[in-house]
């Protein structure tokens, strides 16, 4: 097991020397104000022997989850993802048989490390393929690549991912010990990362804190490692200004615990493929009451965020929002594919750019077997002369049919979309700290450099809550399933027997009219 | 003697020349033959009573300004065109200056489905195309696009509106050409009924929306006029074009068979098969097979999946018009959930095809198609409509077409009594009508629970204003003359 422990402190705090205190059995760090990001890499080897069966299923699988609170994103663990939890897997086969029988590895994975109730019911009925690119000639031919790779995403505010740790991955004796109290900590990560790939055969898990839970910074004690092939790795650092743009540049302290006799001094610089704008570059997400039954989504821009963000002068940027929608809200496909200009100028938008998953317009929530549906957009900016105080970007959504429920509502939840620009850019170099399979960076090619705009300060939650009207079923009262069925049937057989009346009984006015006819005469 | 004569005397005095032409076996030697009634002198409506001429309601203009609006057919024709021609362009230019579109959206649908088979692909790639690959076909022109010219680019694009619009005109035509035949009308009085189709603003916007159901609408009144006319096999032809493309008009089989029937044999069995009823089937059966095997060979099973399959296993859980939408979203969603309620509740929603049918397809059609073809089709078709599970407005043009059709039965109540009976149904379809939409808005825009009770008590109130004019027309149908033994 190895463990790597970054500190990144803020260029507004100060550091003394004190607060980090290297003995040859541990390193004390004390009231540290600084982001933080933890990350263990195992062997397949170590972990438990259900979960070691489980991942030997899959040739790659990469699990994100982030907390739905607002958390700072620092550079260089600047990419975010929507609040909640994002899974894409790639199954070394995907056995038809098996999967029919609901003995999927992936739900086996999600409910063993993140919720025991997550909605899972197979890769092949529950997960989506990830979105790809709509061009001219793709959008014409609906028959799309035939892809392995699976996404899936659920709105989830709370895991199990410490127990995951604890039972799973940290070693059973006492040599754990250390591991299990460090698992703890993840309870208050802000975004979490679970990683596997067959090549590789690791595990690694990594954790990231935009600040310390408590007030004071970290205060905590880093154990040096029991095990002989064990190693714990402690950096911290700083950013500095770099000095070619799309780099990032970071200085500090670095030191093995129970290796190193001191910290030592660092300074180094790398190129990454993620960005964070200025704080001033945000935006924020709401939907304009009433919601009815076609909520619209409005993603307010900062003038700030509007502003092409420091790429070299070559680079093509555009900005963008990526929207993981639960399969209960959708996108109108063919409504946002539309190549009319009134329409997307109206919404500022400049087009669909990549969408997969549920988008079929008319099921119920309750027939789409699929978590949902992922939406690539290119977002509209102004004239770069007029950029105004806030720019709005509105999202028609629509909202699928829920079961009935005794209020006549059903509240759903729908995690803010992630919203970037997107410049391309060379091969990106080796960073140590890079993040790829977030979902919303695939449709994208690897040579993309991607600047994240903030999510506005004002909202402490990025998930909308909306209220889904739906078929109001009392246990008790009027308007009772029974009085649906009996008032339906007495209300179709009345009109039945009326109309058959209006058929008898004029026949028999006009054959007593006949007969009178035939007296006159 | 004229005197004594009544709209509702059924006997062989009896003027109206309709038993003579719409009943198979006409009694040749009429005593009073329908020559009599010639252009100049008969005013409308067609049977006044001397005493009381009860007023044409609708046309507040004086008879004359009616009459030379009516005496030429280009005036009529040429107000119908330049009324939808004036909306096609209106539209044009919605959807050109607004994001709110004049547009139907089903027009996109038709319009990608055949931008998908000019490249050689199914319509069906098309999401919620569920129609004939026919259509689609029909509107290749509006997948072209000129590059140098973007003015004839939207007219191509506008063709499939403009081939809808036309199907409007020529269904008018149709309608009144029919009831100059079969009705005996003279020509003006006829395209004063087809104005009611011709110049209805409701059944313009539909068409110009580009909506199909004005190509549906013209096989249905083709169907009615080669009927009368006695044009069987035609008639058996567009039938079987007819449920291709939508599948009620399998309904009006029965009462054509039904109508064509002729007296003569004394068996019962053998009198019922009868040369035209044969060229009928076959001719219907053959066009629908023919043409399904057709699309079945390009298309295989997406086509038989999206047009008619479809229609099986579709759920139709969403709020509309019929009375069933609130039973069906129940038991859509009680069927699917894992815990559902212990109350095991007997699936009634199943069984709605059988009042639907024993009426539209029994009932319905034995009773009134020997009384009148168009009528009882008018009944069958109204009946189809309100007990279906699913009911949208544009079904309402389904049996609109008819109208003309029934309104100068001698029994017409909406006519015979235009200030009660007439204004009720009309007023009290538009109400039902509107107090449905006002809780459809509550819910759709303002997110409102208005399913129960709103949506439920004002869908069976407006089942029962339904239920209760197709009473009104039933009992005018039945109230006409019987055409003797004809079976």
């Amino acid at each position: 097991m190895k463990t790597r422990i970054t500190y990144l402190q803020p260029p507004s705090s100060s550091f003394v020397s004190s607060q980090a205190h290297l003995t040859p059995h541990a390193l004390h760090i004390d009231g540290l104000d600084a982001a933080k990001e933890e990350r263990i890499t195992v062997d397949v080897g170590e972990v438990s022997a259900l979960v070691c069966t489980t991942l030997k299923q899959f040739h790659e699988l990469h699990l994100r989850w982030a907390t739905e609170e607002r958390y700072e994103a620092v550079e260089p663990w600047g990419s975010r993802v929507s609040p909640g939890l994002h899974g894409g897997v790639r199954l070394v086969e995907v056995d038809e048989e098996v999967e029919s029988h609901a003995v999927s590895p992936l739900c086996d994975i999600l409910r063993e490390a993140f919720d025991r109730g997550v909605y899972c019911e197979g890769i092949l009925k529950s997960l989506t393929a990830p979105p790809t690119p709509l061009s001219e000639s793709s959008a014409s031919s609906p028959s799309s690549p035939s892809t392995t790779t699976h996404n899936y995403y659920a709105p989830l505010p709370t895991h199990h991912v410490v127990e995951f740790i604890t039972q799973h991955i940290c070693p059973l004796e006492v040599a754990g010990a250390d591991c299990r109290r460090r698992a703890e900590a993840v309870q208050s990560a802000d975004s979490i990362d679970i990683d596997y790939d067959a090549e590789s055969q690791a595990l690694v898990v990594s954790a990231y804190w935009g600040r310390s839970p408590t007030e004071n910074g970290w205060t905590e004690e880093i154990a040096a490692p029991g095990g002989k092939h064990d190693r714990v790795e402690v950096g911290l650092l700083g950013t500095e200004k770099a000095v070619e743009a799309g780099e990032i540049k970071m200085g500090g302290l670095l030191g093995v615990v129970g290796v190193d006799g001191e910290l030592k001094p660092t300074l180094f610089s790398f190129p990454s493929r993620h960005h964070v704008l200025d704080p001033q570059a945000d935006f924020s997400v709401s939907f304009a009451p009433p919601t009815g039954m076609h909520p619209t989504m409005t993603i307010s821009l900062s003038a700030a965020a509007l502003e092409t963000p420091p790429a070299p002068a070559y680079a093509e940027c555009a900005l963008h929002a990526y929207l993981s929608l639960p399969s209960y809200i959708f996108a109108d496909k063919f409504q946002l594919m539309t190549a009319d200009n009134l329409f997307l100028d109206s919404h500022h938008l400049s087009g669909l750019r990549a969408v997969s998953g549920a988008t079929d317009l008319e099921a119920p929530d309750w027939v789409v077997s699929q978590w949902g549906s992922n939406w690539l957009l290119e977002l509209a900016t102004p004239e770069p002369t007029q950029f105004p105080e806030e720019w709005n970007v509105t999202i028609p959504l629509h909202l699928r049919y829920m079961r009935p429920s005794e209020t006549g509502y059903r509240g759903v939840d729908v995690p803010w979309p992630v919203v970037f620009w997107a410049c391309s850019a060379d091969d990106p170099g080796v960073n140590p700290f890079d993040r790829t399979n977030l979902g919303w960076d695939a449709p994208f090619s690897p040579r993309t450099t991607f600047y994240q705009v903030n999510p506005s300060a004002s909202g402490d939650r990025l998930v909308e809550g909306l209220d889904v009207p739906v078929l109001q079923l009392k246990e008790r009262g009027l308007f009772g399933s029974k009085t649906v069925e009996w008032g339906t049937v007495m209300a179709i057989s009345l009109g039945f027997l009326w109309v058959l009346w209006r058929l008898v009984a004029g026949a028999g006015t006009r054959r007593a009219e006949g007969e009178r006819e035939k007296k006159a005469q | 003697m004229a005197s004594s004569r009544s709209v509702y005397a059924p006997t062989d005095g009896y003027t109206y020349p309709l038993s003579l032409t719409l009943y198979p076996r006409p009694r040749a030697a009429s005593p009073t033959p329908p020559t009599h009634v010639t252009p100049n002198q008969t005013p409308w409506p067609p049977h006044p009573s001397p005493p009381h001429p009860p007023n044409p309601s609708k046309s507040k203009s004086t008879s004359t300004s009616t009459s030379t609006f009516f005496t030429s057919p280009t005036h009529i024709y040429t107000t119908a065109l330049l009324l939808r021609l004036t909306l096609l362009l209106y539209g044009i230019y919605q959807d050109t200056t607004s994001a709110l579109k004049y547009t139907d959206i089903d027009y996109l649908v038709f319009t990608d489905a055949s931008h998908y088979t000019r490249q050689g692909l199914s319509p069906y790639a098309r999401d919620t195309y569920r129609y004939t690959p026919l259509l689609a076909w029909l509107l290749l022109p509006t997948s072209l696009t000129i590059p140098s010219s973007p003015l004839l680019t939207t007219l191509l694009f506008s063709s499939g509106k403009i081939l809808f619009l036309l199907s409007d005109l020529l269904a008018g035509w149709l309608i009144t050409k029919s009831l100059v035949q079969a009705y005996g009308m003279d020509a003006p009085r006829a395209r004063k009924y087809a104005a009611g189709w011709l110049l209805n603003p409701m059944v313009a916007n539909i068409s110009t929306r580009g909506s199909s159901e004005g190509v549906l609408c013209v096989l249905v009144v083709g169907m009615v006029w080669a009927a009368l006319g006695r044009r069987v096999w035609l008639a058996g032809a567009v039938l079987g074009v007819s449920v291709h493309l939508k599948i009620y008009p399998f309904v009006y089989g029965v009462a054509i068979v039904w109508w064509l029937g002729g007296s003569g044999s004394r068996t019962p069995i053998l009198s019922f098969i009868t040369k035209d009823r044969i060229i009928l089937t076959l001719s219907s059966l053959f066009t629908f097979a023919a043409l399904n095997a057709l699309m079945y060979a390009l298309y295989s099973t997406p086509f038989l999946q999206h047009t008619f399959l479809h229609h099986l296993t579709r759920i139709d859980h969403r709020h509309n018009f019929s009375p069933y939408s609130t039973l069906l979203y129940l038991s859509a969603a009680g069927d699917s959930s894992a815990s559902s309620s212990s109350s095991s509740s007997f699936a009634f929603e199943s069984l709605a095809f059988i009042p639907q049918l024993l009426l539209s397809v029994v009932v319905l059609p034995l009773a009134l198609a020997k009384k009148s073809l168009p009528g009882a089709m008018l009944a069958q078709t109204f009946a189809f409509v309100a007990f279906n599970k699913v009911v949208t407005s544009q079904y309402f043009l389904w049996y609109l077409i008819f109208l003309p059709f029934y309104l100068p039965l001698p029994t017409c109540s909406l006519r015979q009594k235009p200030k009660t009976t007439g204004a009720a149904v009309a007023v009290l379809w538009v109400l039902g009508q509107a107090l449905w939409l006002h809780q459809a808005y509550n819910l759709e825009f303002l997110g409102l629970s208005t399913f129960v009770p709103g949506l439920f008590l004002s869908s069976l109130g407006f089942f029962a204003v339904n239920v209760w004019i197709l009473g009104v027309v039933v009992g005018d149908l039945v109230a006409l003359p019987s055409s003797s033994s004809s079976w």
